[in-house]
């Protein structure tokens, strides 16, 4: 409700901005038509009112793109605070359970399960969360040492396998042998980790993932292709932003807007990039990260 | 035994909200999503006395859904039950129609006493409805210019033929004929009918009012019984020829 109230004053006041604009134009144009004749003292009126304009407009574009943010940044803090209750809320629930209720043994260690489960989650949020707090900083370079890039993946696949229980057919991983890079392992686990939680949690109850690593030229590009929701030519680049998350999509999966980021400054960091590619919505998409051979 | 909705997206909460109501004796059902909540309420093949909500879920969220559910005429006791715990959030929920709202994370014994506290306060309602002396008896039925309402029927009567009238066009109606011949504000209506505090949507009310002029007016353009006090609502005249 305080929502929709922010969106109306802030059109109200652009409305208002194009408004008073061209009003000036108006009275300009006129001006100019009364006294054309007065030659370059005209031109220097017209430089100036035209320096006006776009000042104004800059202006306006500057506070548009503030408030967007600040808009992403709350939704941003709503599913953090979300992300971190949810597993808190639900190990407290199991373990007050335990302490007041007879429970029975094959129950128990379903609760001991779920439980490490909520911890986990709780984990790789906190880590997330963390992890961009050290990107955000800009901070020294990553400790760069020979890393198998194989190794890497194998690791973020198994990882993701245990968290969303999916099978080996489900989650696809094609082994390359080896594939050295120069590179913070954890830093790069963590990357292509998210790259394939992502494509795992935005499959839906039918997980169809693959992931495969090729060599070209002096980079190796690990891909990560699903047959998921896809993504729209315009979001293609934005999702790599911080904290932004595709309209529409994000009351249904929950997340933090922070997973793409990461990887995005983590390719940058080791001197690679990374990219998504889509055939449109519904057509399933391709993210990968390239990152170049170690010498 | 008291039937209990679980609105709940998180797989894990769920269970374990499940597994403690059917601990305390209670039978529960599960959903995941706020829609699902939605129809499973509109059918009522199996009424529920109780529902606990999520305020984040896909699609619709947990204050939309309370208050679609309230606009309904649906007054089942709703617990809120979110991780958004801020006064704004608590508020909302207030106001879309919750009875109670409980932050994540919670107390187990607590959530547990509110929800008894919920069912307590419906049985004593129930047990007090009849205890009470019927004080000014409420009028089964009404006839005015050749139209009968039939209020514990549901149903109105014009000449031969019967118009079946839902329970909240009856109430609204019978709100109006208690008070007939004075104006009645959208406001008051809101709250006394719907019993929401709400100051936005009083334009639902028109909607109701356009539909019960076109069942008791022989023309609905031109209203004689249900006339509209500009600026404030409504006024019922059951005889307008007399005034």
């Amino acid at each position: 409700m305080e929502f929709t109230g922010r969106r109306k004053s802030i059109a109200f006041f652009i409305a208002f901005g194009v408004g008073l604009i061209s009003v000036i134009l108006v009275l300009y144009i006129g001006w100019i038509l009364l006294a054309w004749r007065n030659g370059w003292l005209l031109l220097l009126g017209v430089l100036l009112v035209l320096m006006i304009i776009c000042g104004i407009m800059l202006n306006t574009i500057f506070l548009v793109r503030e408030i967007r943010r600040n808009e992403q940044h709350d939704a941003f803090i709503n599913a953090v605070t979300h992300e971190l209750k949810t597993p808190v809320a639900s190990i407290r629930l199991y373990l007050q359970t335990l302490q007041t209720r007879p429970v029975d043994e094959a129950k128990r260690a379903d609760f001991y399960r779920i439980m490490l489960d909520d911890s986990d989650r709780l984990l790789s949020t906190i880590e997330q969360v963390l992890r961009t707090g050290r990107l955000g900083a800009g901070s020294h370079k990553p400790e760069l040492s020979r890393v198998d890039l194989d190794e890497v993946v194998r690791t973020s696949v198994e990882r993701v396998r245990n968290l969303h229980r999916v099978t080996l057919e489900g989650l696809y991983y094609e082994p390359v042998g080896s594939a050295q890079v120069m590179g913070d392992p954890d830093e790069l686990i963590a990357a292509i980790t998210n790259l394939v939680e992502n494509a795992v949690k935005y499959s839906g109850p039918d997980v169809h993932v693959m992931v495969h690593t090729e060599r070209t030229g002096d980079s190796f590009t690990v891909r990560v292709v699903d047959r998921g929701p896809g993504i729209s030519k315009e979001e293609l680049k934005r999702v790599f932003r911080r904290f932004y998350r595709v309209p529409g999509i994000a009351s249904r999966i929950k997340g933090t807007g922070l997973g793409l980021f990461i990887v995005r400054s983590v390719a940058k960091r080791h001197g690679g990039r990374a990219w998504a590619e889509s055939e449109g919505p519904g057509r399933g998409s391709t993210f990968a990260i390239e990152l170049p051979v170690a010498k | 035994m008291s039937r209990i909705l679980v609105v709940e997206d998180e797989a894990h909460l769920a269970e374990g909200l499940r597994f403690n109501l059917e601990a305390e004796g209670y039978q529960v059902e599960l959903v995941e999503t706020g829609e699902l909540a939605l129809d499973l309420l509109r059918t009522g093949d199996a009424p529920f006395d109780l529902l606990i909500l999520d305020v984040m879920l896909p699609g619709k969220d947990g204050f939309a859904v309370m208050s679609e559910l309230r606009h309904r005429g649906q007054f089942i006791p709703t617990l809120m039950l979110t991780a958004r715990g801020h006064a704004d959030d608590v508020l909302n929920g207030f106001e879309a129609g919750a009875d109670d709202y409980l932050p994540k994370p919670f107390e187990l014994p607590i959530l547990i006493a509110r929800i008894r506290g919920l069912l307590r306060r419906r049985e004593w309602l129930a047990a007090s409805i009849p205890a009470t002396p019927p004080a000014p008896e409420p009028r089964e039925t009404f006839t005015f210019d050749g139209k009968s309402l039939h209020f514990d029927r549901l149903e109105l009567h014009v000449g031969e033929e019967v118009f079946p009238l839902t329970l909240m066009e009856a109430n609204v109606l019978r709100y109006l004929i208690e008070r007939a011949g004075k104006p009645v504000s959208r406001k008051a209506m809101l709250e006394e009918v719907w019993g929401l505090h709400e100051d936005t949507d009083t334009r639902a009310i028109d909607n109701f009012i356009v539909r019960l002029r076109r069942y008791i007016e022989s023309d609905p353009t031109k209203p004689r019984h249900l006339l509209t006090v500009r600026g404030v609502g409504y006024r019922f005249v059951s005889n307008p020829g007399a005034a």
